[in-house]
């Protein structure tokens, strides 16, 4: 037996009260587990780049910029790739079926965005071959069940095409895989040149373009000179990073980030409460035995570890179950949720699961690391 | 230390304790000398300083003013975990009513003392092992205090307060709660011990018959010993 081992058989004996503490904990991990995924991988934001630039109009990401814009950016000395794109955002067979094509010149894409897409030359070479052809990124391809050589039309909400109609009729070339499995793919890249020509107004723009710095160019100090390029023309510009654009876009409807937070929080403070309070009477229960062993010669200090490892056993029990149920549920849910069971949220977890499990036994340690031994033999 | 210095020395022990604003004296001026080797029981009626003499020796209480040595250790001028280091390696005690973890196995409850000295873990299942066999219950090593009688409580409590070899034993009306016979064999064991492991013993008891077992018989009374004289 060791004192781990002795830690542990306290925490075992009323199993009942510890199963339902452990469930309890496990129940806030799973929480911590699956918002933090959802906050690591909110589409696609924790693969999103603070390196590649978008510049968009500043009036509003949904007013369009003139195509005109690229050459004055391409001129730029410090930019070493740009491309541009317009969004498309329809539905497909029932319209809560949501999808968005970006429509771009996929040569530009491949140079300026190609490695974090997961874009190859195959693949740019497929998109190439047919004006009406698209590349559908990982997740929508499995979300809708696509196959390369299907085709699938798409009901965009706003862009008609010149012929008044609103039905985008795609041939489907390829799968693009993105870089990791943060990588945003629930969309679909399309020629620029098809849509730009189909569609009946805002012909010659774009929503945004997108620029990669040299390397060694700091991409805040580029930003800021773009919009200044920009500034006194008919469309001054707004230029961020993708991972501030993406976070932006999705402030718009909450700071999802405090929200997630707020949740998180909320669980871990309940738990807390819930966990110091078990402790605290466990413990109490327990002041004679606490009194034996410090008459047999266990120290203060002894005493405290005891009841610390008692406790970080539960959390580590509880919290790791939490955690592998999290991992499991962003397994099972697939892409199309965009949870990322990342690294870092599995790091912040375990660092979680030590900082309560020594914030919760402190009160109890300290209760049983200062009651005298006489008045401890005194509580039978 | 000379051969004649005695292994306790117990020497103008002032201790009392307050009741409110009341302060209740126990002992005033208590002097008591054990040699090594001795098997001492202390008997008194209630109220008469038993239980805070031993828990004195046993360094969970401390006197207000006078000394107590223990071999080479003045407790009197020990902190807190200098004396939880002492009884760690110094002293075993013996509780009544047996205070044995209900959760461990008998072998377990005995190695708990073995858990604050550096021995391997094979080391101390060896001790555990010879103790639990000494003390009669070879073979009982996985059995959890609730399966047990009171007697083999008492016995596995023995066996624990011995585990590591400490000199002193300090035993707490070790037969107040079990029949005669049962009574007995702990109380032949602990003879045993002092007579053929010479475990000096100090044994707090009600019981004449248990007294019987030591080499002699203090009687506390008002705050002084008075020894019982024993037909040759």
């Amino acid at each position: 037996m060791m004192f781990l081992d002795l830690a542990r058989k306290n925490a075992w004996r009323k199993p009942m009260r510890t199963v339902l503490l452990i469930v309890c904990i496990a129940v806030a991990f799973l929480i911590y587990g699956l918002t933090a995924s959802f906050l690591a991988g909110t589409q696609g934001t924790s693969a999103a780049s603070d390196d590649i630039l978008g510049v968009m109009s500043a009036s509003g990401r949904t007013e369009p910029l003139p195509i005109a814009y690229m050459s004055r950016l391409a001129a730029d000395p410090d930019i070493a790739a740009v491309g541009y794109m317009t969004r498309l955002r329809g539905f497909v067979d029932i319209d809560r079926n949501v999808v968005a094509v970006s429509a771009a010149d996929p040569d530009l894409l491949m140079t300026v965005n190609g490695k974090g897409l997961g874009l190859t030359p195959e693949l740019v070479k497929a998109i190439g071959e047919g004006r009406d052809r698209v590349l559908v990124g990982r997740a929508l391809a499995n979300a809708q069940g696509w196959r390369v050589g299907q085709r699938v039309a798409v009901t965009a909400f706003d862009t008609r095409k010149e012929d008044g109609g609103r039905d985008w009729r795609f041939e489907i070339a390829g799968i693009f895989e993105g870089e990791n499995a943060a990588t945003d793919t629930y969309f679909m890249i399309a020629r620029y040149d098809y849509v730009n020509t189909a569609r009946a107004r805002a012909k010659d723009t774009v929503d945004a373009f997108i620029v990669r710095p040299r390397d060694g160019v700091p991409s805040g100090e580029l930003a800021a000179r773009i919009d200044a390029l920009f500034a006194n023309s008919a469309a001054p510009t707004r230029t961020q990073s993708e991972k501030q654009f993406l976070e932006a876009f999705l402030r718009q409807y909450a700071d999802i980030g405090l929200i997630v937070n707020l949740v998180v929080g909320a669980a871990f403070v309940t738990l807390l409460m819930i966990v110091v309070n078990t402790m605290v009477f466990a413990v109490r229960e327990r002041t004679f035995e606490i009194g034996v062993l410090k008459t047999l010669g266990f120290s203060r200090l002894g005493i405290m570890t005891l009841i610390l490892g008692e406790t970080l056993f539960v959390f580590a029990v509880g919290g790791s179950l939490g955690l592998v149920l999290a991992k499991l549920a962003t397994m099972i849910s697939g892409p199309e949720l965009g949870l990322v069971f990342s690294l870092s949220v599995l790091a912040k977890g375990l660092a979680i699961i030590a900082a309560l499990g020594l914030v919760t036994s402190a009160l109890p340690a300290f209760n049983a690391m200062r009651t005298p031994i006489i008045n401890a033999l005194r509580a039978r | 230390m000379t051969e004649n210095t005695p292994y306790i020395a117990i020497s103008s022990i002032r201790k009392g304790y307050r009741l409110g604003a009341e302060a209740i004296p126990i002992f005033s001026d208590l002097d008591l000398s054990i040699p090594r080797g001795d098997f001492v029981a202390v008997m008194g009626p209630s109220g008469s300083g038993k239980s805070t003499l031993l828990n004195m020796l046993a360094g969970i209480d401390g006197p207000d003013a006078g000394t107590l040595r223990i071999g080479t250790s003045r407790l009197d001028q020990m902190g807190e975990s200098a004396r939880s280091s002492w009884r760690a390696h110094n002293m075993g005690i013996v509780f009544q009513f047996y205070n044995l973890l209900p959760m461990l196995t008998a072998a377990e409850n005995v190695e708990l003392p073995l858990l604050l000295k550096p021995l391997s873990r094979k080391d101390r299942r060896n001790r555990v092992e010879k103790v639990l066999d000494l003390v009669g219950l070879a073979g009982r090593e996985k059995q959890y205090p609730a399966m047990m009688s009171g007697g083999e409580q008492q016995r596995v409590g023995i066996a624990r307060a011995i585990v590591s070899d400490p000199g002193l034993l300090l035993c707490d009306e070790p037969t107040g709660d079990l029949d005669r016979k049962s009574a007995d064999e702990v109380l032949g064991m602990l003879r045993f011990l002092n007579q053929e492991m010479e475990k000096t013993i100090v044994m707090v008891t009600h019981d004449p018959q248990a007294a019987l077992y030591a080499n002699r018989t203090l009687h506390l009374d008002k705050g002084n010993f008075h020894e019982e004289k024993r037909a040759a």
